[in-house]
């Protein structure tokens, strides 16, 4: 409770090139201490992940030892990655890769392009379409999954990556983040293009997308993060491994007696890695794509 | 579709319709075409995708028809389906879960996310570090939070039956968490709330980062304490903060399925089943797709009315 300083150095200046603070000190190592103890969680999933034996990891679950591997092993890996009959991770890992790099890209553009001409195109009627899409945004994807997947059955399209691709890439909140960037695109910009003649796709292309990487980046993210933890969907969607993403793999290690956790941990560490990669890489682009997703209400 | 949707639209338009300087005019019809053909491809992915599914199961949920269909014609049913579900006690379970597990969630992955947000807040070394860290569980899928958090639950051995059993010298537990009809609700909560209190905490560290920092030097000058100050000008200067966190957790909420589906499929004696779990038993499950329809519209109304709720109370502020 050093809180309350007040007395003598009022300017922030003052503050940082004074003797170290025990209150600061205190306060740092608390906060550190509530972190560790609140991520410990995925600390504990990537030890349990480096243990063979599954009797082993439950064991060691209730005591200190969850936090340490005495003899680390990749075996848990290389099973789950080569396991011949079972359960294919290895593929279903890439089908989450395909499936998140065809959605991302197609979306970031699809959804950019159609904003670009929502916020300055000359097409009538574009104030309906905007007003309809926003009004689609707020039927949530769980009260269509079903009337959906009766009709992607009927198309034939049952088992597929495009069930997985399409329905997901076009989505009213990502075209309306990027119309709310473009629209503030300053004028005389778009006039200057116009000016040489350039077709519409052209100026999108040339002018608005390199000016928009931001609000880009922002929607590939939030859009790459919903299309690796989908669940709901591809668990009805898929029968078979062919196209089956690595989350519904997860899933089925559970509803057995008794859980190859051992192969389970392994698993989710597979899928958390690419993320914790794109995580670390870009973690402030992160925050802000969250924050700005929040922001729109 | 309905024009009351947002203040918005009206004031977003730049007004390029009227080519203001005819300079050298581009080929009028041929860019109108182009524009068609920009506009086009994501209009009819949400039309295929959302809007025609979405209106289908209006006429879906009026008739028997199943998942795969039967040689027997699709029989028209009108309100049977609702009627159903409203005397199915199994429904009012699960609108009764879904509505506890809300209310348990809501203050404890707000107050959560609050609590961690003013603490990132203040003057500290690493800052964006610690906020990374704290937002790792919001970026994890929830089958992975699964995965570690049925063996953090463990029966009867568990890191929290250990935990427990510590501090109540052995005279609690174990619980079987999961597997107890009094605790998997909460165990459920408990593990929503680690898993997404990331969003609402950088949402709270944003509203905090908005407050003048001349309110607190006037509230120090007038003598308030630290209590004071959070209850008297942090509290109020984060209304806005609130309202929306508080909906959008609500909608979250009423969600719920991955968890519950695949740690306790909705057991023990349905005091998991949930909204959207007795939605899917009953349309994917069952194959009783006009069913599941109907509890879908049921769904959409709900999120509808706290959207509108939300519109209603932010509008206000304007």
């Amino acid at each position: 409770m050093s809180t309350v300083v007040s007395t003598s150095t009022p300017s922030p200046v003052a503050k940082v090139s004074a003797k170290p603070d025990i209150g600061a000190i205190v306060k740092f190592v608390a906060v550190l201490i509530i972190a560790l103890v609140v991520i410990s969680p995925l600390f504990l999933l990537f030890v349990a992940s480096l243990k063979p034996d599954r009797f082993q990891i439950l064991a060691d679950m209730g005591s200190f030892r969850a936090f340490w591997v005495s003899e680390p092993s990749l075996q848990n890996f290389t099973d789950i990655a080569t396991f011949g009959g079972a359960l294919p991770f290895g593929r279903y890992l890439v089908n989450s890769l395909i499936i998140l790099f065809c959605t991302v890209l197609g979306g970031v553009f699809l959804n950019s392009m159609a904003a670009f001409v929502l916020a300055w195109g000359r097409l009538p009627g574009r104030a309906v379409v905007l007003t309809a899409l926003i009004g689609l945004y707020i039927v949530p994807q769980e009260s269509i999954v079903l009337p959906l997947l009766s009709l992607v059955n009927k198309a034939g399209l049952g088992d597929s990556f495009a069930a997985q691709i399409l329905p997901w890439m076009a989505s009213p909140l990502y075209i309306f983040l990027i119309y709310q960037f473009f629209i503030q695109v300053p004028r005389d910009i778009y006039d200057a293009a116009t000016v040489d003649g350039a077709s519409p796709f052209r100026i999108y292309w040339s002018v608005f997308l390199p000016l928009s990487l931001p609000v880009l980046a922002t929607v590939a993210i939030l859009l790459g993060i919903e299309t690796w933890n989908q669940y709901l969907w591809p668990l009805m969607v898929t029968q078979t491994d062919y196209a089956r993403p690595i989350s519904v793999g997860i899933a089925s290690f559970f509803g057995h007696d008794s859980v190859y956790w051992n192969s389970a941990m392994a698993a989710s560490v597979m899928m958390m890695v690419p993320v914790l990669i794109f995580y670390l890489a870009f973690q402030k682009w992160f925050v802000s794509s969250f924050i700005s997703s929040a922001v729109k209400g | 579709m309905s024009s009351q949707a947002s203040p918005m639209p009206g004031s977003a338009s730049p007004g390029p319709i009227r080519a203001a300087m005819p300079r050298r005019k581009p080929p009028i019809w041929g860019g109108r075409l182009q524009e068609l053909g920009m506009l086009l491809p994501a209009c009819i992915l949400i039309a295929l995708f959302l809007l025609l599914p979405f209106l289908s199961s209006f006429e879906i949920a009026l008739t028997n028809q199943r998942l795969i269909p039967r040689p027997v014609p699709v029989r028209f049913v009108g309100l049977g389906n609702f009627q159903q579900i409203l005397t199915d006690s199994a429904f009012w379970t699960a609108l009764w879960n879904v509505t506890r597990f809300t209310v348990m969630v809501l203050p404890i992955q707000c107050g959560f996310a609050l609590a961690i947000a003013l603490l990132l807040n203040q003057k500290l070394p690493f800052r964006n570090f610690f906020r990374g860290l704290f937002f790792l569980p919001a970026i994890t899928s929830m089958v992975v939070v699964c995965v570690i958090w049925s063996t953090l639950f463990q029966y009867p051995t568990g890191p929290f039956n250990q935990i427990v059993g510590f501090l109540s010298f052995g005279l609690v537990g174990p619980i079987d968490w999961l597997g107890d009809p009094n605790w998997a609700m909460p165990s459920i909560v408990l593990l929503s709330a680690w898993q997404a209190y990331g969003f609402q905490m950088i949402v709270y560290l944003a509203g905090l980062q908005n407050i003048p920092e001349t309110l607190y030097e006037a509230a120090e000058l007038d003598g308030a304490n630290a209590w004071q100050r959070f209850w008297n000008v942090t509290m109020p200067s984060l209304r806005q903060t609130h309202i929306f966190v508080l909906i959008i957790t609500t909608i979250q909420a009423f969600k719920l399925f991955t968890q519950v589906n695949i740690l306790t499929q909705g057991g023990p004696r349905g005091t998991t089943d949930t909204l959207v779990h007795y939605m899917f038993t009953a349309g994917f499950v069952d194959q009783r797709l006009g069913l599941a329809s109907a509890v879908a519209i049921l769904l959409f109304l709900i999120v509808l009315v706290v959207s509108l709720v939300q519109r209603f109370v932010v509008r206000d502020r304007r």
